[in-house]
């Protein structure tokens, strides 16, 4: 029959081999050392509890949401500044473009003349504009008609296990689903807006990453 | 989930409502004090909403929140150190332990915490407290999980020897 001896106090603590620590527990009524540190360990163990901490705090949820509704309205307001930056390099590149297609260099110019930039037509600026953005809506369209494939791939996955690494990728999906619903209201406000273009473009990118990475765990891990 | 961002928020607004409690008892006894607590977990959320692209799969983003909330307090106490405020764990009045759970170890306990390492008590806080399990712990820490298990028990180690030197003390004064 197994015995314990002082010696060994702390791989019986260590609650690693329950056998141990069950003979150990027969020693420590027979040692007065051990009875006394098994006594101190489980005293610990037992108050470990009480220092759970629990208080009203009726005021800190709603400071949170206001916090996060804040940084909703930042995040928009730095997306707004950067939709002008864009639009404005954008619309300088066309001017530059334009007038490197179409008006021929005039030798004798002065030159003043020759720095300065031709007015740009506003419906054929406009027209590159929408071009531009039926593309990205084409290219879009694509790219969600792939990931919905790789969805219905990782329904089953998604749908049948109960492991806690399945629910982990749940949630995250949801909350990138939430992410993109929001991207697309505020999309919906404005197509032409670039800064949203791209973040619309990462948050799919991180939901295709989560699914190929769903769909490569290994089926006895779910 | 669709509807954009009312949803985000519910979203935030959910993990607030499983988690929030938890959250404010670790930031509690990480940094000493009801307000440095509330103040860590709300600097979480909005650190959580800033960067949640940020976080991977194979983690939930409860865990992420955790992880956040941790490196926050363990942020605000060094700014505190660094600012040497004194860091009095006197409890506040309306501050209680959690119902039926009083024990009368809990302010030497509480002491002897003090004194730990900075991870060996996160990861006492988590496993003992909070009961978290340690493969939790280690996501939640960026640890492996046998270093969580030995975290555990040189903290364990370390208390013990800590309430066995009160015991003696209070014994020597006693036979005084």
């Amino acid at each position: 029959m197994r015995e314990a001896t002082c010696a060994d106090l702390e791989a019986a603590l260590a609650g690693e081999d329950a056998e141990l620590a069950e003979v150990f527990s027969r020693h420590a009524r027979s040692c007065a050392a051990c009875g006394e540190e098994l006594a101190l360990a489980e005293a610990i163990t037992a108050a470990a509890p009480s220092l759970r901490k629990e208080w009203p705090s009726p005021g800190l949820e709603q400071r949170i949401r206001a916090g996060l509704r804040a940084e909703g309205a930042r995040k928009r307001r730095l997306a707004i500044a950067s939709w002008a930056t864009l639009a404005a390099a954008a619309g300088l590149t066309i001017a530059l473009v334009a007038r490197a297609l179409f008006v021929p260099p005039a030798p004798t110019a002065p030159a003043a003349e020759q720095l300065s930039i031709p007015a740009i037509d506003d419906g054929r600026e406009r027209l590159l504009t929408e071009q531009a953005a039926a593309e990205v809506d084409k290219a879009e369209q694509a790219y969600v008609r792939s990931i919905d494939s790789l969805s219905k791939l990782a329904e089953p996955r998604l749908t049948q296990s109960r492991s806690e690494l399945v629910a982990n990728y749940r949630e995250k999906l949801l909350l990138i689903d939430s992410a993109i619903a929001e991207c697309h209201s505020q999309i919906d406000r404005n197509r032409f807006y670039a800064h949203l273009r791209l973040e619309l473009l990462s948050l799919y990118r991180e939901k295709q990453r989560t699914l190929d990475s769903l769909l490569k765990e290994d089926p006895n891990a779910l | 989930m669709v509807g954009g961002k009312q949803d985000a928020l519910a979203a935030f607004e959910e993990l607030y409502q499983a988690h929030g409690a938890r959250l404010k008892s670790l930031a509690c006894n990480l940094l000493g004090n009801v307000a440095d607590a509330e103040d860590a977990v709300q600097d979480a959320f909005l650190k959580a909403y800033r960067g949640w692209g940020g976080f991977k799969g194979g983690a939930s983003p409860s865990t992420w929140l955790y992880r956040i909330l941790v490196n926050s307090c363990y942020d605000a106490g060094r700014r505190r150190k660094r600012r040497r405020e004194d860091a009095s764990c006197q409890a506040p009045l309306e501050l209680r332990p959690a119902a039926g759970r009083d024990h009368p170890l809990r302010l030497t306990l509480e002491a002897a915490l003090e004194r730990l390492g900075e991870r060996q008590r996160t990861v006492f806080l988590l496993a003992e407290v909070e009961g978290f399990t340690h493969r939790e712990i280690a996501s939640i820490l960026e640890i492996a999980e046998g270093t969580s298990k030995h975290d555990l028990f040189a903290a364990k180690r370390e208390l013990r020897r800590e309430l066995r030197g009160t015991r003696l003390a209070s014994r020597s004064e006693a036979e005084a």
